[in-house]
Protein backbone atom coordinates (compact mmCIF):
# COMPACT_ATOMS: atom_id res chain seq x y z
CA UNK A 1 0.00 0.00 0.00
CA UNK A 2 2.58 2.29 0.77
CA UNK A 3 4.89 1.27 -2.07
CA UNK A 4 4.86 2.93 -4.96
CA UNK A 5 4.64 0.90 -7.94
CA UNK A 6 3.94 3.79 -10.63
CA UNK A 7 6.31 2.84 -13.59
CA UNK A 8 8.43 5.67 -15.43
CA UNK A 9 6.65 7.19 -18.39
CA UNK A 10 2.98 7.47 -16.63
CA UNK A 11 3.58 10.60 -14.15
CA UNK A 12 4.87 13.91 -15.93
CA UNK A 13 8.21 15.72 -15.50
CA UNK A 14 6.82 18.84 -12.89
CA UNK A 15 5.90 15.85 -10.69
CA UNK A 16 8.65 12.98 -10.86
CA UNK A 17 11.68 15.70 -11.36
CA UNK A 18 11.19 17.53 -8.50
CA UNK A 19 10.12 14.38 -5.98
CA UNK A 20 13.76 12.69 -7.39
CA UNK A 21 15.67 16.23 -6.54
CA UNK A 22 13.89 16.08 -2.94
CA UNK A 23 14.73 12.69 -2.18
CA UNK A 24 18.38 13.30 -3.44
CA UNK A 25 18.82 16.36 -1.23
CA UNK A 26 17.19 14.60 1.94
CA UNK A 27 19.63 11.68 0.63
CA UNK A 28 22.50 14.14 1.19
CA UNK A 29 21.80 15.52 4.04
CA UNK A 30 20.78 12.21 5.80
CA UNK A 31 24.27 11.02 5.08
CA UNK A 32 26.16 14.22 6.58
CA UNK A 33 23.60 13.38 9.92
CA UNK A 34 25.07 10.14 9.81
CA UNK A 35 28.61 10.51 8.83
CA UNK A 36 30.12 9.95 12.18
CA UNK A 37 28.41 6.83 12.72
CA UNK A 38 30.17 3.28 13.37
CA UNK A 39 30.32 0.89 10.26
CA UNK A 40 28.92 -1.66 12.28
CA UNK A 41 25.67 0.53 12.32
CA UNK A 42 25.82 0.83 8.38
CA UNK A 43 26.45 -3.03 8.14
CA UNK A 44 23.16 -3.50 10.43
CA UNK A 45 21.22 -1.10 8.57
CA UNK A 46 22.08 -2.65 5.19
CA UNK A 47 20.73 -5.99 7.27
CA UNK A 48 17.37 -4.09 8.06
CA UNK A 49 17.12 -3.08 4.32
CA UNK A 50 17.47 -6.55 3.59
CA UNK A 51 14.98 -7.58 5.89
CA UNK A 52 12.46 -5.10 4.65
CA UNK A 53 12.81 -6.15 1.02
CA UNK A 54 12.77 -9.88 2.41
CA UNK A 55 9.25 -8.96 4.00
CA UNK A 56 8.02 -7.12 0.99
CA UNK A 57 8.03 -10.71 -0.45
CA UNK A 58 6.06 -12.10 1.73
CA UNK A 59 2.34 -12.90 0.94
CA UNK A 60 0.15 -12.44 4.57
CA UNK A 61 -3.43 -14.73 3.64
CA UNK A 62 -5.82 -12.82 5.16
CA UNK A 63 -8.96 -13.91 3.41
CA UNK A 64 -9.34 -12.89 -0.11
CA UNK A 65 -6.53 -11.02 -0.11
CA UNK A 66 -2.80 -10.80 0.39
CA UNK A 67 -0.79 -8.02 1.93
CA UNK A 68 2.61 -7.27 1.31
CA UNK A 69 4.34 -5.93 4.50
CA UNK A 70 6.31 -2.58 4.21
CA UNK A 71 8.12 -3.02 7.88
CA UNK A 72 8.32 0.91 7.73
CA UNK A 73 7.20 1.49 11.76
CA UNK A 74 9.96 -1.08 13.10
CA UNK A 75 13.15 0.36 10.27
CA UNK A 76 12.12 3.80 11.90
CA UNK A 77 11.95 3.00 15.27
CA UNK A 78 15.31 0.81 14.95
CA UNK A 79 17.04 2.67 12.94
CA UNK A 80 16.30 6.51 13.31
CA UNK A 81 15.15 8.78 10.77
CA UNK A 82 18.43 9.79 9.13
CA UNK A 83 19.36 5.86 8.69
CA UNK A 84 16.12 4.59 7.90
CA UNK A 85 15.66 7.00 4.98
CA UNK A 86 18.93 6.17 3.47
CA UNK A 87 17.60 1.96 3.91
CA UNK A 88 14.17 2.99 2.02
CA UNK A 89 15.97 4.81 -0.88
CA UNK A 90 18.24 1.58 -1.03
CA UNK A 91 15.04 -0.48 -0.73
CA UNK A 92 13.25 1.37 -3.70
CA UNK A 93 16.27 1.94 -5.64
CA UNK A 94 16.41 -1.65 -5.43
CA UNK A 95 13.05 -2.77 -6.23
CA UNK A 96 13.00 -0.08 -9.07
CA UNK A 97 15.81 -2.34 -10.88
CA UNK A 98 13.76 -5.23 -11.21
CA UNK A 99 10.63 -3.49 -12.93
CA UNK A 100 8.81 -3.39 -8.96
CA UNK A 101 8.35 0.84 -9.82
CA UNK A 102 10.09 3.31 -12.06
CA UNK A 103 13.71 4.70 -12.19
CA UNK A 104 12.11 7.77 -12.50
CA UNK A 105 9.97 7.57 -9.45
CA UNK A 106 12.23 6.41 -6.89
CA UNK A 107 12.47 10.05 -5.40
CA UNK A 108 8.89 9.44 -4.52
CA UNK A 109 8.95 5.95 -3.17
CA UNK A 110 11.48 6.85 -0.71
CA UNK A 111 10.06 10.31 0.26
CA UNK A 112 7.09 8.41 0.83
CA UNK A 113 8.38 5.58 2.65
CA UNK A 114 11.14 7.78 4.48
CA UNK A 115 8.58 10.49 5.67
CA UNK A 116 6.66 7.52 7.60
CA UNK A 117 9.59 5.80 8.61
CA UNK A 118 11.57 9.24 9.54
CA UNK A 119 8.31 9.99 12.71
CA UNK A 120 8.54 6.51 13.97
CA UNK A 121 11.28 6.68 15.96
CA UNK A 122 10.53 10.05 17.85
CA UNK A 123 7.21 8.91 18.38
CA UNK A 124 8.83 5.69 19.98
CA UNK A 125 10.80 7.14 22.16
CA UNK A 126 8.26 9.47 23.38
CA UNK A 127 6.02 6.94 24.11
CA UNK A 128 8.58 4.90 25.70
CA UNK A 129 8.23 7.10 28.87
CA UNK A 130 4.61 5.61 29.65
CA UNK A 131 3.93 2.83 27.20
CA UNK A 132 6.37 -0.49 27.13
CA UNK A 133 8.13 -0.47 23.85
CA UNK A 134 5.97 -3.36 21.92
CA UNK A 135 3.06 -0.84 22.78
CA UNK A 136 5.16 2.39 21.64
CA UNK A 137 7.02 0.61 18.76
CA UNK A 138 3.15 -0.45 17.66
CA UNK A 139 1.66 2.96 18.49
CA UNK A 140 4.85 4.33 16.51
CA UNK A 141 4.23 1.74 13.25
CA UNK A 142 0.50 3.17 13.27
CA UNK A 143 1.43 7.08 13.04
CA UNK A 144 4.36 5.98 10.61
CA UNK A 145 1.99 3.71 8.73
CA UNK A 146 -1.11 6.05 8.32
CA UNK A 147 1.66 8.86 7.32
CA UNK A 148 3.03 7.33 4.59
CA UNK A 149 -0.42 5.88 3.52
CA UNK A 150 -1.78 8.93 3.39
CA UNK A 151 0.82 10.58 1.22
CA UNK A 152 0.89 7.30 -1.15
CA UNK A 153 -2.82 8.61 -2.10
CA UNK A 154 -2.10 12.04 -2.02
CA UNK A 155 0.50 11.51 -4.96
CA UNK A 156 -1.61 8.87 -7.02
CA UNK A 157 -4.31 11.19 -6.92
CA UNK A 158 -2.61 14.30 -7.16
CA UNK A 159 -0.78 12.15 -10.61
CA UNK A 160 -3.91 11.45 -11.87
CA UNK A 161 -5.29 14.89 -11.24
CA UNK A 162 -2.94 16.61 -13.15
CA UNK A 163 -2.98 13.76 -16.01
CA UNK A 164 -6.90 14.04 -16.07
CA UNK A 165 -7.48 17.73 -16.35
CA UNK A 166 -10.95 18.88 -18.17
CA UNK A 167 -11.95 14.89 -17.62
CA UNK A 168 -14.19 12.87 -15.39
CA UNK A 169 -11.89 11.60 -12.71
CA UNK A 170 -10.14 15.66 -12.28
CA UNK A 171 -13.60 16.76 -10.75
CA UNK A 172 -15.81 13.23 -9.68
CA UNK A 173 -13.59 10.29 -10.05
CA UNK A 174 -11.00 11.66 -7.58
CA UNK A 175 -13.14 11.56 -4.15
CA UNK A 176 -14.35 8.33 -5.48
CA UNK A 177 -10.76 7.24 -5.84
CA UNK A 178 -10.10 8.55 -2.80
CA UNK A 179 -12.59 6.86 -0.79
CA UNK A 180 -11.70 3.07 -2.47
CA UNK A 181 -8.71 4.02 -1.09
CA UNK A 182 -9.46 4.56 2.40
CA UNK A 183 -10.15 0.77 3.51
CA UNK A 184 -6.83 -0.08 2.15
CA UNK A 185 -5.47 2.40 3.88
CA UNK A 186 -6.78 1.35 7.38
CA UNK A 187 -6.43 -2.04 6.33
CA UNK A 188 -2.45 -1.61 5.49
CA UNK A 189 -2.38 0.62 9.31
CA UNK A 190 -3.85 -2.09 10.99
CA UNK A 191 -1.95 -5.02 9.65
CA UNK A 192 0.95 -3.27 10.25
CA UNK A 193 0.73 -2.31 13.92
CA UNK A 194 -0.10 -5.56 14.75
CA UNK A 195 2.83 -7.17 13.48
CA UNK A 196 5.23 -4.32 14.89
CA UNK A 197 3.47 -5.09 18.54
CA UNK A 198 4.48 -8.86 17.72
CA UNK A 199 8.13 -7.25 16.43
CA UNK A 200 8.26 -5.26 19.64
CA UNK A 201 7.12 -8.31 22.34
CA UNK A 202 9.95 -10.43 20.96
CA UNK A 203 12.94 -7.71 20.84
CA UNK A 204 11.69 -6.46 24.24
CA UNK A 205 12.15 -10.03 25.97
CA UNK A 206 15.00 -10.71 23.80
CA UNK A 207 17.19 -8.07 23.10
CA UNK A 208 15.45 -4.85 24.70
CA UNK A 209 18.82 -2.93 24.09
CA UNK A 210 17.93 -2.85 20.29
CA UNK A 211 14.65 -0.17 20.77
CA UNK A 212 15.09 3.19 21.66
CA UNK A 213 15.60 4.73 24.83
CA UNK A 214 16.93 1.28 26.34
CA UNK A 215 20.44 0.96 27.55
CA UNK A 216 22.88 -1.36 25.19
CA UNK A 217 23.96 -4.75 26.54
CA UNK A 218 27.38 -5.38 28.13
CA UNK A 219 29.54 -6.03 24.70
CA UNK A 220 26.61 -5.36 22.53
CA UNK A 221 26.39 -1.83 21.88
CA UNK A 222 26.78 -1.12 17.90
CA UNK A 223 28.44 2.15 18.65
CA UNK A 224 31.19 0.43 19.90
CA UNK B 1 11.37 -11.03 -3.87
CA UNK B 2 12.06 -13.93 -5.95
CA UNK B 3 11.92 -11.93 -9.30
CA UNK B 4 15.42 -10.01 -7.21
CA UNK B 5 16.72 -13.74 -7.07
CA UNK B 6 15.77 -14.92 -10.73
CA UNK B 7 17.13 -11.68 -12.04
CA UNK B 8 20.62 -12.14 -9.97
CA UNK B 9 20.77 -16.03 -11.34
CA UNK B 10 20.47 -14.90 -14.91
CA UNK B 11 22.36 -12.01 -15.01
CA UNK B 12 25.29 -14.11 -13.23
CA UNK B 13 24.80 -17.14 -14.68
CA UNK B 14 24.57 -16.11 -18.49
CA UNK B 15 26.39 -16.51 -21.17
CA UNK B 16 24.87 -14.45 -23.53
CA UNK B 17 27.25 -11.55 -25.55
CA UNK B 18 25.36 -9.42 -23.81
CA UNK B 19 26.15 -10.78 -20.21
CA UNK B 20 30.02 -10.20 -22.06
CA UNK B 21 29.42 -6.82 -22.69
CA UNK B 22 30.74 -3.71 -20.34
CA UNK B 23 28.45 -3.06 -17.26
CA UNK B 24 28.83 0.82 -18.16
CA UNK B 25 27.84 0.70 -22.02
CA UNK B 26 24.70 -1.36 -20.95
CA UNK B 27 23.76 0.74 -18.41
CA UNK B 28 23.88 3.60 -20.79
CA UNK B 29 22.50 2.06 -23.88
CA UNK B 30 19.16 1.03 -21.23
CA UNK B 31 19.29 5.40 -19.77
CA UNK B 32 19.42 6.17 -23.33
CA UNK B 33 16.08 3.84 -24.34
CA UNK B 34 14.47 5.23 -20.69
CA UNK B 35 14.91 8.70 -21.30
CA UNK B 36 13.83 8.59 -25.08
CA UNK B 37 10.56 6.67 -23.89
CA UNK B 38 9.69 9.61 -21.05
CA UNK B 39 10.08 12.21 -23.51
CA UNK B 40 9.33 11.47 -26.79
CA UNK B 41 5.89 12.64 -28.37
CA UNK B 42 6.21 10.07 -31.00
CA UNK B 43 4.19 7.05 -30.36
CA UNK B 44 6.48 5.50 -34.00
CA UNK B 45 9.16 6.29 -31.70
CA UNK B 46 8.34 4.48 -28.88
CA UNK B 47 6.59 1.34 -30.87
CA UNK B 48 10.72 1.00 -31.90
CA UNK B 49 11.99 1.36 -28.98
CA UNK B 50 9.70 -1.19 -27.33
CA UNK B 51 10.60 -3.76 -30.12
CA UNK B 52 14.55 -2.74 -29.67
CA UNK B 53 14.01 -3.69 -25.39
CA UNK B 54 11.81 -6.73 -26.53
CA UNK B 55 14.47 -7.73 -28.48
CA UNK B 56 17.29 -7.10 -26.28
CA UNK B 57 15.64 -8.57 -23.36
CA UNK B 58 15.08 -12.13 -25.22
CA UNK B 59 18.27 -11.98 -26.90
CA UNK B 60 19.69 -11.58 -22.90
CA UNK B 61 17.40 -15.58 -22.64
CA UNK B 62 15.73 -13.50 -20.03
CA UNK B 63 13.20 -15.99 -19.32
CA UNK B 64 9.28 -15.38 -21.19
CA UNK B 65 7.39 -15.84 -17.82
CA UNK B 66 9.61 -13.54 -15.96
CA UNK B 67 9.04 -10.57 -18.56
CA UNK B 68 5.73 -10.85 -18.74
CA UNK B 69 5.58 -10.98 -14.87
CA UNK B 70 7.73 -7.88 -14.66
CA UNK B 71 5.31 -6.27 -17.46
CA UNK B 72 1.99 -6.61 -15.17
CA UNK B 73 2.97 -3.90 -12.89
CA UNK B 74 3.49 -1.44 -15.27
CA UNK B 75 0.22 -2.15 -16.99
CA UNK B 76 -1.82 -2.30 -13.97
CA UNK B 77 -0.98 1.56 -13.11
CA UNK B 78 -0.95 2.72 -16.70
CA UNK B 79 -4.45 1.23 -17.12
CA UNK B 80 -5.51 3.55 -14.15
CA UNK B 81 -4.15 6.55 -16.15
CA UNK B 82 -5.37 5.34 -19.90
CA UNK B 83 -9.01 6.09 -17.62
CA UNK B 84 -7.76 9.39 -16.34
CA UNK B 85 -6.52 10.67 -19.98
CA UNK B 86 -9.21 9.08 -21.93
CA UNK B 87 -9.79 11.06 -25.11
CA UNK B 88 -11.73 8.17 -27.46
CA UNK B 89 -8.92 7.74 -29.38
CA UNK B 90 -6.08 4.72 -29.29
CA UNK B 91 -3.27 7.16 -29.78
CA UNK B 92 -3.67 8.20 -26.32
CA UNK B 93 -3.73 4.80 -24.64
CA UNK B 94 -1.40 3.04 -26.62
CA UNK B 95 1.23 6.08 -25.62
CA UNK B 96 0.36 5.73 -21.73
CA UNK B 97 0.94 2.09 -22.13
CA UNK B 98 4.52 2.09 -24.18
CA UNK B 99 6.18 4.40 -22.44
CA UNK B 100 6.25 2.20 -18.99
CA UNK B 101 6.43 -1.22 -20.87
CA UNK B 102 9.90 -0.09 -22.77
CA UNK B 103 11.44 1.32 -19.34
CA UNK B 104 10.39 -1.89 -17.47
CA UNK B 105 11.75 -3.59 -20.13
CA UNK B 106 14.91 -1.89 -20.82
CA UNK B 107 15.62 -2.21 -16.85
CA UNK B 108 14.87 -5.56 -16.78
CA UNK B 109 17.37 -6.17 -19.83
CA UNK B 110 20.43 -4.50 -18.08
CA UNK B 111 19.31 -6.55 -14.75
CA UNK B 112 19.25 -9.80 -16.75
CA UNK B 113 22.40 -9.48 -18.30
CA UNK B 114 24.42 -7.46 -15.48
CA UNK B 115 25.33 -8.54 -12.19
CA UNK B 116 23.83 -6.25 -9.16
CA UNK B 117 27.12 -5.23 -8.14
CA UNK B 118 27.93 -4.60 -11.72
CA UNK B 119 25.37 -2.25 -11.84
CA UNK B 120 25.89 -1.13 -8.10
CA UNK B 121 29.58 0.05 -8.55
CA UNK B 122 29.49 3.15 -10.76
CA UNK B 123 26.10 4.48 -8.64
CA UNK B 124 28.22 4.06 -5.58
CA UNK B 125 30.38 6.55 -6.63
CA UNK B 126 28.09 9.16 -6.98
CA UNK B 127 25.80 8.61 -3.94
CA UNK B 128 26.98 9.68 -0.61
CA UNK B 129 29.18 6.97 0.41
CA UNK B 130 26.70 5.62 3.30
CA UNK B 131 23.95 4.56 0.85
CA UNK B 132 26.60 3.47 -1.86
CA UNK B 133 28.05 1.14 0.40
CA UNK B 134 24.61 0.42 1.77
CA UNK B 135 23.55 -0.95 -1.76
CA UNK B 136 26.39 -3.59 -1.34
CA UNK B 137 25.51 -4.52 1.89
CA UNK B 138 22.19 -5.13 1.57
CA UNK B 139 22.55 -7.02 -1.68
CA UNK B 140 24.57 -9.31 0.45
CA UNK B 141 22.57 -9.84 2.64
CA UNK B 142 19.16 -9.94 0.50
CA UNK B 143 19.23 -13.74 -0.19
CA UNK B 144 20.03 -15.17 3.04
CA UNK B 145 17.36 -13.23 4.72
CA UNK B 146 15.25 -14.04 1.63
CA UNK B 147 15.98 -17.89 2.18
CA UNK B 148 15.62 -17.55 5.97
CA UNK B 149 12.51 -15.45 5.65
CA UNK B 150 10.82 -18.32 3.43
CA UNK B 151 11.91 -21.07 5.84
CA UNK B 152 10.78 -19.16 8.74
CA UNK B 153 7.07 -19.05 7.04
CA UNK B 154 7.31 -22.53 6.37
CA UNK B 155 7.76 -23.54 9.93
CA UNK B 156 5.45 -20.94 11.12
CA UNK B 157 2.40 -22.90 8.97
CA UNK B 158 3.74 -26.34 9.98
CA UNK B 159 3.74 -25.04 13.48
CA UNK B 160 -0.26 -23.82 13.08
CA UNK B 161 0.83 -20.21 13.33
CA UNK B 162 -1.02 -19.58 10.15
CA UNK B 163 -4.36 -20.58 12.06
CA UNK B 164 -6.39 -18.75 14.71
CA UNK B 165 -7.58 -15.09 14.08
CA UNK B 166 -6.16 -12.50 11.92
CA UNK B 167 -4.70 -10.78 15.23
CA UNK B 168 -2.71 -14.06 16.19
CA UNK B 169 -1.60 -14.66 13.19
CA UNK B 170 0.21 -10.94 12.61
CA UNK B 171 1.43 -10.81 15.79
CA UNK B 172 3.02 -14.10 15.50
CA UNK B 173 4.70 -13.27 11.86
CA UNK B 174 5.77 -9.98 13.70
CA UNK B 175 7.70 -12.20 16.84
CA UNK B 176 8.96 -14.41 13.31
CA UNK B 177 10.19 -10.87 11.58
CA UNK B 178 11.78 -10.55 15.31
CA UNK B 179 13.63 -13.25 14.62
CA UNK B 180 15.37 -12.06 11.46
CA UNK B 181 15.95 -9.08 13.06
CA UNK B 182 17.93 -10.77 15.78
CA UNK B 183 19.70 -12.55 13.15
CA UNK B 184 20.91 -9.67 11.35
CA UNK B 185 22.04 -8.03 13.32
CA UNK B 186 23.97 -10.85 14.73
CA UNK B 187 25.43 -11.28 11.05
CA UNK B 188 26.05 -7.71 10.78
CA UNK B 189 28.47 -7.84 13.75
CA UNK B 190 30.46 -10.88 12.62
CA UNK B 191 30.04 -9.34 8.80
CA UNK B 192 32.06 -6.38 9.72
CA UNK B 193 34.34 -8.27 11.91
CA UNK B 194 35.16 -10.17 8.97
CA UNK B 195 35.75 -6.99 6.77
CA UNK B 196 37.71 -5.75 8.88
CA UNK B 197 39.95 -8.58 9.03
CA UNK B 198 40.31 -8.90 5.61
CA UNK B 199 41.52 -5.15 5.85
CA UNK B 200 38.56 -3.19 5.10
CA UNK B 201 39.83 0.39 4.15
CA UNK B 202 35.95 2.39 5.20
CA UNK B 203 35.12 2.15 1.67
CA UNK B 204 33.80 -0.83 -0.33
CA UNK B 205 34.57 0.03 -3.64
CA UNK B 206 32.70 -2.98 -5.73
CA UNK B 207 33.92 -4.52 -8.54
CA UNK B 208 36.41 -2.30 -10.45
CA UNK B 209 35.35 -4.43 -13.85
CA UNK B 210 32.47 -2.61 -14.69
CA UNK B 211 33.99 -0.19 -17.06
CA UNK B 212 36.25 -2.84 -18.98
CA UNK B 213 35.60 -2.68 -22.58
CA UNK B 214 35.24 -5.62 -24.19
CA UNK B 215 34.37 -6.57 -28.02
CA UNK B 216 30.90 -7.38 -27.00
CA UNK B 217 30.59 -3.28 -26.60
CA UNK B 218 30.11 -3.03 -30.13
CA UNK B 219 26.76 -5.11 -29.71
CA UNK B 220 25.92 -2.31 -27.72
CA UNK B 221 27.07 0.60 -29.72
CA UNK B 222 25.75 -0.82 -32.91
CA UNK B 223 22.69 -0.96 -30.40
CA UNK B 224 22.45 2.93 -29.22
CA UNK B 225 23.42 3.94 -32.99
CA UNK B 226 20.26 2.22 -34.13
CA UNK B 227 18.35 3.70 -31.23
CA UNK B 228 19.26 7.01 -32.07
CA UNK B 229 19.00 7.11 -35.91
CA UNK B 230 15.45 5.80 -34.97
CA UNK B 231 15.22 9.03 -32.61
CA UNK B 232 16.26 11.10 -35.17
CA UNK B 233 14.17 10.09 -37.61
CA UNK B 234 10.92 8.97 -36.14
CA UNK B 235 10.87 12.06 -33.59
CA UNK B 236 8.33 14.67 -34.94
CA UNK B 237 6.27 11.82 -36.89
CA UNK B 238 3.27 10.69 -35.07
Amino acid sequence: MTHLHIPDGILPLRIWLPGLALALLVLVVSAWLTHRETRPKLAFQSSIGALMLAAMAIELPLGPLEYHLSLLGPVGVLLGPAAAFQVVFVVSAMLALVGHGGLTVVGWNALVLGAGAGIARPIARALSARFDPAVSMAAATACAQALSGALWVAVMLGGLRLVSRGRWLHDTGTPVLAALAAPLWAAGVVIETLVALGLGRFLQRVRPDLLPGRAPLPGKDLAR
Amino acid sequence: MNALSSMDLIATAGRTPWHRASALSKIALALLILLLAVFTPSLSLLGVLFGVAILLALSARVPVRLLLTAMAYPVAFALLFVLARWDGTWITPARILLRPLTCCVAVIWLMGSTPYPDVFAPLSRVLPRAVGDGLFLTYRALFDLIDRSGRLWRAIRLRGGAEGSARRRLSLAGEGLGTLVLYGFERSQRFYATMQLRGHSGRICGCRHYADVTPADLLTLAAAVGVILAAVTLWGRL
